[in-house]
């Protein structure tokens, strides 16, 4: 275990005013992330895609059969139809345990995904850090009343699919909020307050007038 | 001073620039067709003609977009103007730029003009260019986008009655002399001379008939010493080449809240950026330049901005690094280590990786594919060596430093995070250890095969730092 302390915050030229202190923390008082309390993704998700193997596993079948009906030769298309059989129960079978192991974690200033079957990730983007939210549903997702939020930062995104569509936008507004708070909080004073500061920061990086009043995060 | 609050106007040559891109928008390949079609019915005066009524076009075409391209400041924001027949407006407010180049290409040393190429975060490649303008309106707009956007008090547009004071011009970090370029030239490794003989190595067969052919004869094994002197000498003569037209006159300046980076013989390239929207600093040295004592120093921007400076001594290196609000690496306590399973990581995957490929050649080439195996103790011993030399530390700033050939350091302050990752590999997770990576919107700094504890330690001090410093990241 790691005997590092924190560095002290706020840093010595805190803007603000606020009488300058430099008491160590000690690790143990720093608030973790606790790998273990991650929220699962919606199980109509994996539902979903155990359908579409179903539907592809028939289709297989059906398809083998009726073309070992019609050629001279029938166990080819039957080994090819087993092979592919095979592929999808693979396929399927990873799917079960990837999903099982997609899970997200939204905490007060930032979000989490956990992730990775073979490799396992747990990426997390602070919220003053974010950019932007979108909020997409593809054709498989809106059947299922599903949808994916995205999570873009200027570094890394994170994408959490298989959300239930309503949570996926109380997600959005919630990231959304948040990022704009984060970012008013943690952003430097203000030209008024601090000669040498930097003018406030909008939350998108590209191009235009935004301001932090009415972040233009989320589309 | 110059008035950049008035609608400023490309150079005329300008239109050249315009062209080119308005022909490269048409498609070299269309455009390569229709020349084809021009010789070959060259006796076809109708086709002449059609090809001078293109040509006209292009030309008028041209003129107009140089016409409708305008430029200037109002208030905090860069305002573009620009389209023939869609007039886009831009407006960029200057906390936006990332940084400012300005590149002076053959043509326009010719002509004294400049190129100006404005990139900000919301873009990989540059936002927009000013293709030609004349070199102090470009310092001009580089000076005040720059400066606002680093919130200091800038000087008030259109003002002329103050003129530029000793701070606005800034002071000359260091400027590196022909002897210091040519040390540089010599000790860097030989990649021109590999980029220019591996294509006629690879493909020299190919052109047997057009160029004269040697007929070598038998192998002499005093071959060898000659062919790597004459190598080496290329190598030399192509390094020196290429360091002398890109670095000559290599500057570094630091104006308020800028550092600009000027160099370049023929074309004369200077790029400025911002210290607070540097997001990650490296070095590099590698064993020749660490005998001459230099090395080369990577300040990693958002964008197009990044400033590469080579041949830097140590106390050039450490004052590039507080230019860039970043520890100097001379005062880095790089006290933590990664375990030692690394070193069986890498033996193994390279054995089955070796083993594979030897089975695979041992059909085509014999015992000789056992030669492949030799990667094996290879990897022993460059793994063993990393294992031995890497550090890291994290305090403000999460770094490391590694030397197994070449030497390393990689660093970035810890409220420039964008995210934290933690990835744990089946053969981390047996054995407990993991990867934590410290993404900043400009680079990584990561360190692997550590307790799954420290690495997780390290995520949650990362993400303290980043979710309350009040300190601008960019």
């Amino acid at each position: 275990m790691m005997d590092a302390v924190v560095p002290a915050t706020p840093p010595p030229d805190d803007p603000t005013g606020t009488p300058f202190t430099n008491r160590a923390i000690p690790i143990e008082a720093l608030p973790r992330l606790d790998d273990d309390a991650f929220d699962s993704v919606d199980p109509r998700y994996l539902r979903g895609w155990l359908i579409v193997f179903g539907v592809g596993v028939v289709a297989t079948v059906l398809t083998g059969v009726i073309v070992a009906a019609l050629v001279e030769v029938p166990a080819v298309p039957l080994v090819i139809a087993a092979g592919v059989i095979a592929l999808l129960a693979v396929t399927s079978a990873y799917t079960v345990v990837e999903t099982r192991r997609l899970g997200y974690q939204l905490r007060e200033h930032d979000v989490s995904l956990r992730s990775g079957v073979i490799n396992h990730r747990v990426a997390t983007i602070p919220f003053a850090r974010v950019q932007h939210v979108t909020v997409s549903r593809s054709a498989f997702e809106r059947m299922l009343g599903l949808a994916t939020v995205q999570v873009n930062s200027a570094g890394p995104d994170i994408a959490i699919p298989g959300l239930d569509a309503d949570h996926a936008d109380r997600i959005k507004q919630l990231v959304t909020e948040r990022a704009g708070i984060d970012d008013e909080r943690t952003g430097a004073a203000g030209p008024g307050d601090d000669p040498f500061a930097s003018p406030p920061r909008p939350n998108s990086a590209g191009t235009g007038t935004e301001s932090l009043e009415s972040p233009q995060i989320g589309r | 001073m110059i008035d950049l609050a008035a609608p400023q106007r490309q150079s005329v040559l300008a239109i050249v620039f315009l062209a080119v891109r308005l022909i490269r928008r048409l498609g070299f390949t269309q455009l390569a067709l229709v020349a084809f079609f021009v010789i070959r019915g060259a006796a076809d005066g109708r086709l002449v003609l059609l090809v001078t009524a293109a040509a006209i076009l292009l030309g008028a075409a041209s003129t107009l977009a140089w016409w409708r391209y305008t430029f200037r400041l109002v208030g905090d924001e860069l305002v573009v103007t620009k389209g023939v027949v869609r007039v886009e407006r831009l407006t960029i407010p200057f906390d936006r730029i990332q940084s400012v180049s300005i590149d002076q290409e053959l043509l326009h040393r010719l002509t004294g003009l400049v190129k100006v190429m404005v990139d900000t975060a919301g873009s990989s490649a540059a936002e927009f260019t000013i293709d030609a303008v004349e070199r102090p309106v470009a310092e001009e707009l580089q000076r005040q986008t720059l400066t606002a956007g680093a919130g200091r008090a800038t000087p008030r547009l259109g003002s002329d009655a103050d003129g530029p004071t000793a701070e606005s011009l800034g002071h000359v970090v260091f400027r590196h002399d022909s002897q210091r370029l040519l040390l540089a030239a010599l000790t860097s490794p030989p990649w021109t001379a590999l980029v220019v003989l591996g294509p006629i190595v690879a493909f020299g067969s190919q052109f047997g008939g057009s160029v004269p052919s040697i007929d070598p004869g038998p192998f002499r094994w005093w071959w060898i010493p000659i062919l790597a002197t004459a190598f080496l000498l290329l190598s030399l003569v192509l390094n020196l080449a290429s360091v002398l037209l890109q670095h000559w006159d290599l500057t570094l300046r630091s104006e308020p809240s800028v550092l600009r980076r000027t160099s370049g013989l023929l074309s004369r390239t200077s790029r400025a950026s911002s210290p607070r929207r540097v997001q990650a600093t490296s070095t590099s040295q590698n064993p020749l330049q660490h005998r001459a004592g230099l090395r080369t120093v990577a300040l990693s921007s958002i964008g197009d901005g990044d400033l590469t400076l080579i041949g830097c001594d140590d106390a050039q290196v450490d004052v590039v690094h507080r230019l860039a609000g970043s520890a100097p690496p001379s005062l880095l306590m790089l006290d933590r280590r990664v375990e030692r399973d690394e070193v069986w990581l890498a033996v193994r995957n390279a054995s089955i990786v070796a083993g594979l490929i030897s089975l695979a050649a041992w059909f085509a080439i014999g015992w000789w594919s056992l030669l492949v195996l030799l990667v094996v103790p290879w990897r022993w011993m460059t793994s063993a060596r990393h294992v031995r030399t890497f550090r890291w530390s994290l305090d403000e700033q999460f770094a490391t430093r590694s030397h197994v050939i070449m030497r390393f350091t990689n660093q970035a302050s810890l409220h420039k995070a964008n995210g934290v990752r933690i990835t744990q590999s089946i053969f981390e997770r047996r054995r407990g250890l993991g990867r934590v990576h410290l993404d900043t919107a400009a680079g990584t700094v990561a360190v692997g095969m550590i307790p799954i504890d420290d690495a997780r330690t390290v995520r949650d001090v990362v993400l303290h730092a980043a979710e309350t410093s009040r300190r601008d990241w960019m």
